[in-house]
């Protein structure tokens, strides 16, 4: 079982939107740029990465294209569509509202 | 094996999504490996890391097609495919199905279409069950009648109606114009259509002047006289008519599905005009027949309006001569039991028929999925394992059921189809309707329901068990909740069957009764001649034209006798009085009320010849006697013996005393004979003693158009007919004639027990030929399953014999027990069949015993075919067998 399922149910989506924004990248490319962007934290293995990708796909959110790769090699660049820029904005700002207030819940248990 | 089902399997549960998925990933696992190179690991090691790192493609591969939104229909594709394969690998069982349940649907819906029509049509009234008829009945007439004396005075004092009316019978009438037909014409009151809440389509309803005596004359036409004499023009209406030559305005035009509560035909609606005062002076001071009819008030109920009714019939009951008052009955009931009397018994027995044979459908399907089920246990147990999800496996099943259901259901319907044109075309005219049936879209989609859920249940039942581990790993598969369940179907089926054996033997026989009984006269050769005249015509009587078509009569070629009657055996309409009114002179009366009826028929003496029934006492009627001013009968067999039970009957002296309102001297007859009892109440009913009259030519007035003629003739009726027209033309031509033969109408008779034996036979067919397509199923499905264990028996020194044993005692249990249970509910059953049956015990042990042995034959040589099979196993092949 690839690490990547300990994280929340939608995260991934999250995050891949998230490292989407700044521009097209192929799978692998994403799956690298959580990883170092994380430290190491976040390893997503590929049995998560290609399913979520092909979900937000058929949600309309990202688009795919074939392209060539920085080595040459033919390979499948993903892009954030309009909606899916909204999504993300949504799902963020979601995310925001939930960590703070694990936040509040977690730091109320600890003083106590 | 294991394997071909593994990849079987395998390309079920996932499915190959295009090369570019598979693409996407190799580039992710070479990313990969380059980025191993790039940190230092040399390139073999690089690719080995890389690839443990990277795990298996399937999971992936599935999950991504997963996410596809809509990506189960694509399995719902397999589901069928897969199905579809299933049944060409095991075509016995998805013929067998598949058949089952078209015989299931196909004659369930047929003949609920069929009964709806009797039990559960709508009348052709508003707010048809509102309805009543209500009345007297008493022996001589037991479907309720009123009589003018006394009808207006409940109408006018009852309580429990909104509003009642009443229709003065059937009557003859011919449309005296061009083309002259005859047509049916009934008077009725002014308030009858409304009553009944029927509109005209073109016209109006008769307004109160034209129920006047005297009144205009009005008519409403029937929707086929519309057409069939005015094309359907609007402008019918207004127009005249000559009705026995009298002008007859149309006023409207009835519904197409307009009929009457009785039922009698109609072509032809006139106000009935009666004058009220005047029903207290004719007929004796009683008036004339009415048929009455009501709507009852909103809240009010059939036996209520009975009960509210009742101080007004015991004070008629007054005014009855008090010999035969306690014979007269109030009756109230609803139109649609008075018009289904009799067709309800055989309605319901139709009905129980049918379930019956659904319920053995039903079981059948369910024990062969069971069966089917049972050995697919290892199948799913391997799915299973291989991942697919319990609701997938469900799915699966639930698709081959529901397609089995689906080709059983279209094949039911067609045969549904086809089953219904067959009890049309076979239907006695008897059952009324029937012709009007038609294939009924509920009853289509309530059988396909019935039976789809019926395989889903069983179908699924096995999927729902959690597919054990156990199952994958034994070597022997066994499923004991199942087998009882299958067993207990099998017996269920059986003791459905006997019901349906023993319920088709005992309706076969008494059909046999009924067509090898002595009706007491000949039935070959004989034609009869109607010829309903139009009293206007004849002011002087009818006498003479009968008399003179009867002289011309004789004259046609091939024409042996000639006989005249008023009415025919055996059955239909004819006169009659009361025992007890007939009185020997010289002797004290019977006590009235006691002797139930007699059969009075007017004959003339060839009657006798034409009919052959033999004279056995006396010299009978001669033609002089027919100008004698002495009245002369015949009296039956049975009559003489009741009446002269310790004398002679010829010369004694009858006399007709009649009731005006007190008993009051008639005329007197001579008993010029006796003659052979004559069946006369129709083939099953039971027979009244009989008088015949002497048909006298010095009483013209007597004469009505009720005149049969008899011919005795070897000729066909084709040869006969024609000329038969001819000559009644030359004397009057425009009078209709109708003709027939005495054997067509016997024929007619019979046909209603012969449509009920045909369809009860047919339905214990199908029961029985599905009981044993189940036992079959199931034995050789035991036989199957045990093959290992006959190996290690035959192994161990077990002969054939002994194995033969083995399989086919289980069956032959099965069998037995179902054929007890079967016979108990048999004998119950067979209560309900008592009043269609003819001269036959409903308990007839021969041919319960029949019946049952029947089914024990076919029933064991269903057991003895796949038990025989298994005995045929080579030990070594059965021992290894997977």
């Amino acid at each position: 079982m690839p690490p990547s399922t300990d994280l929340l149910q939608g995260t991934l989506d999250l995050l891949i939107l998230q490292t989407l924004a700044p521009g097209p990248m192929h799978g692998w490319g994403v799956a690298q740029r959580i990883q170092q962007v994380s430290k190491d934290v976040l390893q997503i293995g590929q049995g998560s990465l290609y399913p979520a990708l092909h979900r937000l796909e058929y949600k309309g959110w990202i688009s795919s294209d074939w392209g060539s790769s920085e080595n040459n090699r033919r390979a499948k660049y993903y892009a954030l569509t309009v909606a899916g820029r909204e999504q993300l904005e949504t799902e963020l700002e979601t995310w925001k509202r939930l960590s703070a207030a694990i936040g509040l819940v977690l730091s109320r248990e600890a003083s106590s | 094996m294991m394997r071909e089902g593994m990849s079987k399997l395998r390309f079920l549960v996932t499915r190959g999504k295009p090369a570019e998925l598979d693409e996407e990933l190799q580039f992710h696992l070479a990313q990969s490996i380059d980025a191993k190179v790039a940190a230092g690991m040399d390139a073999e090691e690089a690719r080995r890391q890389a690839l443990v790192e990277f795990g298996g493609v399937e999971r992936t591969r599935e999950q991504c097609y997963e996410q596809r939104p809509g990506w189960w229909l694509g399995t719902v594709e397999q589901d069928l495919r897969y199905a579809l394969r299933g049944f060409r690998r095991n075509l016995a069982f998805t013929v067998t199905v598949i058949a089952t349940l078209a015989l299931g649907i196909g004659a369930t819906t047929a003949v609920f279409s069929v009964v709806d029509r009797i039990l559960f049509r709508s009348l052709p009234y508003a707010q048809d069950d509102r309805l009543v008829s209500f009345g007297l009945s008493q022996s001589l007439e037991k479907q309720e009648f009123t009589l003018g004396g006394f009808f207006f005075d409940w109408r006018d004092r009852q309580k429990p109606f909104q509003s009642v009316t009443y229709e003065n019978g059937y009557g003859d009438c011919n449309l005296t114009e061009s083309n002259p037909v005859h047509l049916h014409c009934i008077h009725v009151a002014q308030n009858f259509l409304p009553t009944l809440g029927v509109m005209p389509i073109a016209g109006r309803n008769f307004t109160p002047e034209e129920d006047l005596p005297n009144g205009p004359a009005a008519a409403m036409i029937s929707d086929g006289l519309w057409l069939s004499r005015f094309n359907r023009d609007p402008a019918a209406v207004d127009k005249t008519i000559q009705i026995d030559g009298h002008a007859v305005r149309v006023v409207g035009v009835l519904p197409r599905d307009f009929e009457m509560p009785r039922l009698q035909e109609t072509d032809i609606l006139r106000p009935a005009q009666i004058d009220r005062a005047e029903q207290n002076k004719v007929n004796s001071g009683i008036g004339y027949p009415l048929w009455a009819f009501a709507r009852l008030k909103p809240g009010v109920s059939v036996p209520e309006a009975k009960a509210e009714m009742e101080p007004l019939f015991l004070h008629t009951q007054q005014w009855i001569p008090a010999e035969i008052r306690k014979d007269f009955h109030l009756q109230v009931r609803s139109i649609r039991d008075r018009q289904m009397a009799d067709a309800y018994k055989a309605a319901w027995v139709l009905l129980g028929a049918v379930l019956a044979v659904l319920l053995i459908a039903c079981a059948n399907v369910a024990s062969l999925f069971s069966a089917r089920g049972a050995a697919r246990e290892r199948e799913l147990a391997v799915r299973s394992a291989l991942g697919a999800s319990r609701g997938r496996l469900i799915r699966q099943t639930l698709t081959e059921a529901v397609m089995l259901a689906i080709a059983g259901a279209a094949a039911g319907c067609v045969l549904a189809e086809i089953l219904l044109r067959v009890f049309i075309a076979i239907a006695p005219t008897g059952v009324p309707f029937l012709a009007a049936a038609r294939l009924d879209l509920r009853i289509v989609l309530f059988t396909v329901v019935v039976s789809l859920l019926c395989a889903a249940l069983f179908g699924i039942l096995p999927a729902l068990e959690k597919p054990r581990a156990a199952a994958l790993a034994a070597r022997q598969t066994k499923s004991g909740g199942q087998a009882r369940l299958r067993r207990m179907l099998v017996v269920m089926q059986i003791g459905l069957c006997v019901v349906l054996l023993s319920g088709a033997s005992l309706l076969v026989r008494s059909f046999w009764n009924l067509e090898q009984q002595n009706l007491g006269m000949q039935t070959r050769n004989v034609m009869t001649v109607h010829v309903p005249l139009n009293w206007e015509q004849y002011p002087n009587g009818l006498q003479d034209f009968y008399l003179r078509a009867e002289a011309a009569l004789r004259q046609i070629p091939g024409v042996t006798a000639v006989g005249m009657s008023d009415s025919l055996p055996p059955d239909g309409w004819h006169d009659g009085c009361r025992y007890a009114d007939l009185e020997v002179a010289g002797k004290p009366p019977a006590p009235a009320g006691t002797g139930g009826s007699v059969v009075w028929r007017s004959v003339t003496p060839d009657y006798f010849r034409v009919l052959q029934i033999p004279i056995v006492e006396g010299p009978g009627f001669t033609q002089e006697e027919r100008g004698s001013k002495e009245g002369f009968v015949i009296v039956s067999k049975e009559l003489a013996a009741r009446m002269f039970p310790d004398s002679n009957a010829i010369g004694q002296h009858i006399e007709h005393s009649v009731f005006n309102p007190y008993r009051m001297p008639g005329p007197v007859y001579t008993v010029a004979g006796v003659a052979a009892n004559v069946k006369n109440g129709g083939l099953t009913g039971q027979d009244d003693p009989e008088i015949y009259e002497l048909r006298s030519n010095l009483h013209p007035e007597a004469w009505s158009q009720h005149q049969f003629f008899l011919l005795e003739t070897s000729l066909p009726a084709s040869v006969v007919g024609p000329w038969v027209r001819q000559r009644v033309a030359q004397l009057d031509p425009i009078a209709p004639v109708e003709m027939d033969t005495i054997s067509q109408q016997v024929s007619k008779l019979a046909d209603r027990p012969r449509f009920e034996m045909a369809l009860l036979g047919f339905f214990a067919g199908c029961g029985l030929l599905m009981a044993v397509i189940g036992l079959y199923g199931v034995v050789s499905f035991v036989a199957t399953q045990r093959t290992q264990e006959i190996g290690v028996r035959m192994a161990l020194g077990a002969t054939r014999f002994d194995i033969l044993r083995l399989i086919a005692g289980e069956g032959v249990g099965l069998i037995m027990l179902g054929g007890v249970v079967g016979l108990g509910g048999a004998l119950a059953g067979a209560q309900l069949l008592r009043s269609l049956l003819y001269n036959v015990g409903p308990h007839d042990p021969a041919l319960f015993a029949a019946a049952s042995l029947l089914l024990l034959v076919v029933a064991i040589a269903a057991t003895l075919i796949p038990a025989r099979a298994a005995t045929k196993v080579e030990p070594v092949v059965a021992l290894r067998y997977e």
